[in-house]
């Protein structure tokens, strides 16, 4: 339910629709398109304020200097005049072949996907055929087929956009695929719109970024090889593009005659041209992946922190956050943990209850300092009552002893943990993993037998070791994650939604494991969920969170029995009692209070 | 008086494994009717065929055997050009169900349109308002801005707007906050009640299906093994899966219980015969 990366928990507000199709300002950004901008004035302005290129004069090699700034060609050529010429005509290569292969790679790519079928599996082989067919010798044989009188820009154009379509076509298809059996595509055809509508009313908005990408990719690619292919003299006859350039530079010996005016203009432009379209492209890329996003990390805020680990207050307790504040230092800073003092002793399970977005998932990482920028832990400590003696304020901790001491004294079970598994390696071998990192003295036969007698603990056929995740349930795996992090022996294991995704027969079993093992084992869990009744089924103490702090904080038996705040007694409320009365869960269909109570986040409110 | 029959509905995947092509029954003789101002749940775990019967019914797959009818008031049989304005789905995911790129007067204006009704902006913040949204506020935002209760309450307005009378709702609250969860329930009961809709409710959870429905189709491995009105399968379950099922349910009454389930029970008595509530007797297991 709360799938709370720490990344996404502050969506940028009031970026909608057509904004939040642009790209965000950056420097990457700033400097592409100034670079395209620079190199598409020269092209498109250039040429009227230049002479005639092709002025041949008696001044041949002219260094630069003078009315000549460039210098001239062999032919006594102005390379200004050229090089504005040149560079239109690339350009205009560049968009046509842009334009031609998005085209084709959409109409291949994204109809082909949706359609699905023998369709599809044409499509598919086609752009495949078209993949591996190596493009720069295809495009030579196709444009050396041409006569060179009929060589015009056009058909180079037509030539590239044939052989340079696959690629983006196969991405395309790829994304359709996993756009059309999203819920509102289904939801559109339910509610009767017509296929081709689908397509380019529901599912062609969202691929706007990532066609943006594959038109810029299409340019770049353009560019390069119209050079590449006049340089061979392959290129468009009666055209100056900058690959002509190069080509003609070539052919009067321009580097032995170390006229680098006349060769060098030309390549600079072509790759800072390249250059910006890519920087451009990283920029369309941040839409599509909003993880590729540089985060600044401020050091200083976290230094702020004055460290004051707490004293143990008995041998029983083993985990005590102290006034634990957690800030996402976004635009408007978020306060997702609010000054949060708990406790944890060994063998108990603490509860940790709450709905979506009240941090209690930040709660759990800022605990094992996974949080990362912009979360940043303000205020508190977080103490660690070793078994062996001995207090270790983790907050304080570098970077190699926080290595040391997750997992093998505090180890977490994540949400979602089961997809986790990496899916080309064997369950034995994601094991072995673990303790040939953090224990290099166990010889093999220690750590086979220490993978072998985890699994037993868990309750999964030790044969199952050879076997891959995608050969398991998905209880099986969550119990082979939660193996994982026994192996080490830790103290405390933090346990995020472990059950949420299982179905309730599943979960059972899970949670008979984990009491089981407290019990054989001792360790602490603090168990996280939004299932307060599952918890106070479970748990020794529970805390309720909301909005960053907690409200409530007891054992759970006192809990179910007389709850105190509001605001459990409305998380109670919301669980129907399966056997019992109906409480509140009347379908009268009238709107009951708690609802009002629960004040569905007005638009305008803070973070969801 | 618009009514849903299903009558011995089938549903067959084929999964290729190796070189082998296998038959995988997802949904196996499944006969239900849906009749307005009655809500029937459906329950199950995943895998359980739920889903699979919830898209035959939109016509988002089609069935491998068995038919699906629906009824008009006029006691005849509507046309299958007509079959979309008469039933409409509400999906699980409020965040996936809505598309991302366009407002929410284009989520409810097109099904408007489409069905040939007046779909004018007033139209639409009427149709919010019904679902108990500020309609004039909401209309020109995009789904982002909502939360995940808003967002339900869109989706439930979009299933409404052609004048649907069946309603399938595919796990409507699993994915919302528990506090707003009885809120969208009751909502969705307030328009069957206004509109005698036939309402199909599929929900993994017992204690909601029982007290949001009249009767419960307990499904295992797409069979039904147990059906009868709301109370008497959940209170008086006669089945051992329901059983099982029922025992698995967090219950804070019952702390400390150990309750060992056996996967091999589990598939032993998924196995057994169904029980009809209605008809008192067991029905046999046909192969």
């Amino acid at each position: 339910m709360t799938n709370l990366s720490p990344v996404t928990v502050a969506p940028p507000r009031g970026r909608s629709g057509w904004r939040s199709m642009l790209p965000r300002w950056s420097p990457k950004l700033g400097v592409g398109l100034v670079l395209i901008v620079l190199i598409t004035l020269i092209g498109v302005v250039g040429p009227l304020l230049v002479g005639d290129p092709s002025t041949i004069r008696d001044i041949g090699l002219t260094t630069p200097g003078g009315e000549f700034w460039l210098g001239t060609t062999l032919t006594g050529q102005d390379v200004v005049a050229q090089l504005a010429h040149a560079t239109r005509g690339s350009l205009y290569i560049g968009l046509l072949v842009g334009v031609m292969a998005t085209a084709l790679s959409a109409l291949f790519g994204i109809v082909g996907s949706y359609v699905g079928g023998y369709v599809d599996e044409g499509f598919n082989l086609f752009s495949n055929v078209m993949l591996v067919i190596p493009g720069l010798p295809l495009v030579i044989v196709i444009s050396a087929f041409v006569p060179a009188d009929q060589r015009g820009s056009w058909t180079i154009a037509v030539v590239l956009a044939i052989t340079g379509w696959a690629a983006s076509a196969r991405v395309l298809r790829a994304q359709t695929l996993s756009l059309r059996n999203r819920d509102y595509v289904a939801a559109a055809k339910v509610s009767g719109e017509k296929p081709w509508r689908v397509i380019t009313v529901e599912i062609l908005p969202n691929l706007l970024p990532l066609l943006a990408s594959q038109f810029v990719f299409s340019v770049i690619y353009a560019i390069l090889s119209e050079a590449g292919l006049s340089f061979l003299g392959l290129g468009a006859s009666n055209s100056s593009t900058l690959g002509t350039m190069l080509y003609y530079a070539q052919n009067g010996f321009a580097l032995q005659r170390e006229a680098w005016w006349w060769f060098v203009p030309p390549g600079l432009i072509i790759a800072l041209l390249g250059c910006g379209l890519a920087l451009v492209n990283f920029s369309i890329d941040e839409i599509i992946n909003p993880k590729l996003r540089d985060i600044p990390r401020r050091d200083k805020a976290e230094a702020a922190r004055t460290p004051d680990p707490v004293p143990r207050p008995d041998d029983d307790v083993v985990l005590t956050v102290t006034d634990l504040s957690v800030v996402y230092q976004v635009d408007k800073p978020v306060h997702a943990v609010k000054d949060v003092s708990i406790t944890l002793r060994r063998g108990e399970i603490l509860g940790l209850a709450g709905e979506s977005g009240c941090g209690k998932t930040t709660l759990a990482y800022a605990i094992n300092r996974l949080h990362r920028p912009p979360a940043e832990v303000t205020t508190g400590s977080v103490t660690f009552h070793d078994r062996e003696g001995g207090d270790i304020d983790v907050l304080a901790l570098t970077p190699g002893e926080l290595r040391a001491f997750r997992w093998s004294k505090l180890s977490m079970v994540f949400q979602g943990a089961m997809n986790a598994l990496n899916p080309v390696i064997s369950i034995r071998a994601q094991l072995d993993d673990v303790l040939t990192t953090h224990r290099p003295e166990m010889t093999k036969a220690q750590r086979r037998a220490r993978c072998e007698e985890v699994l037993k603990l868990v309750g999964v056929d030790v044969r199952r070791l050879s076997s891959f995740p995608h050969e398991l349930s998905g209880g099986m795996r969550q119990r082979v994650m939660i193996a994982m992090a026994l192996l080490l022996d830790p103290q405390v294991m933090i346990m995020d939604e472990p059950t949420t995704a299982l179905d309730v027969v599943v979960q059972r079993g899970i949670l008979r494991e984990i009491l089981r093992l407290r019990d054989e084992i001792g360790f602490a869990v603090l168990f996280i969920t939004h299932d307060l009744p599952l918890l106070l089924e479970l748990a020794d103490r529970i805390a309720v969170m909301k909005e960053g702090e907690v409200v409530e904080y007891r054992a759970a038996q006192d809990m179910f029995e007389h709850p105190e705040h509001p605001y459990t007694r409305q998380l109670l409320d919301s669980f129907p009692s399966l056997t019992g009365e109906r409480g509140s869960f009347v379908r009268s269909g009238e709107q009951t209070p708690p609802v009002d109570r629960s004040g569905e986040p007005t638009p305008s409110g803070g973070v969801r | 008086m618009t009514t849903l029959e299903a009558r011995e509905l089938v549903k067959d995947f084929h999964v290729r494994v190796g070189l082998r092509r296998v038959r995988l029954r997802a949904v196996d003789n499944v006969s239900f009717t849906l009749t307005p101002g009655r809500t029937v749940a459906l329950v199950g775990e995943s895998g359980s065929g739920k889903s699979t019967i919830a898209r035959m019914i939109a016509r988002l797959e089609k069935p491998s055997a068995g038919s699906i009818t629906v009824t008009g008031p006029d006691g005849r049989k509507v046309p299958e050009r007509q079959y979309r304005d008469n039933v409409q789905m509400v999906f699980q995911d409020p965040f996936a169900s809505l598309n991302p790129f366009h407002t929410i007067e284009h989520h409810l204006a097109r099904p408007l349109k489409l069905h040939g009704k007046p779909h004018g902006w007033e139209d639409v913040v009427q149709l919010l308002e019904r679902v108990s949204l500020p309609g004039r506020d909401i209309a020109g935002r995009r789904p982002h801005e909502l939360s995940g209760g808003q967002r339900q309450r869109v989706a439930i307005a979009r299933a409404l707007a052609p004048g649907a009378k069946v309603v399938v709702a595919d796990e409507p609250v699993s994915m919302l906050d528990v506090s707003i969860r009885l809120g969208v329930l009751n909502l969705m009961a307030r328009l069957q009640r206004e509109e005698d809709l036939a309402v199909l409710y599929i929900t993994h959870d017992l204690a909601t299906a029982r007290h949001f429905s009249d009767d419960i189709l307990v499904l295992y491995k797409g069979r039904v093994v147990e059906r009868g009105p709301a109370d008497e399968v959940i209170l008086n379950p006669q089945h051992p899966y329901t059983k099982i099922l029922a025992s698995a349910a967090p219950n804070p009454e019952a702390r400390g219980r150990a309750v060992e389930i056996d996967p091999a029970d589990v598939e032993r008595a998924g196995a057994a015969a169904a029980y009809d509530h209605n008809t008192g007797a067991w029905e046999e297991v046909t192969a």
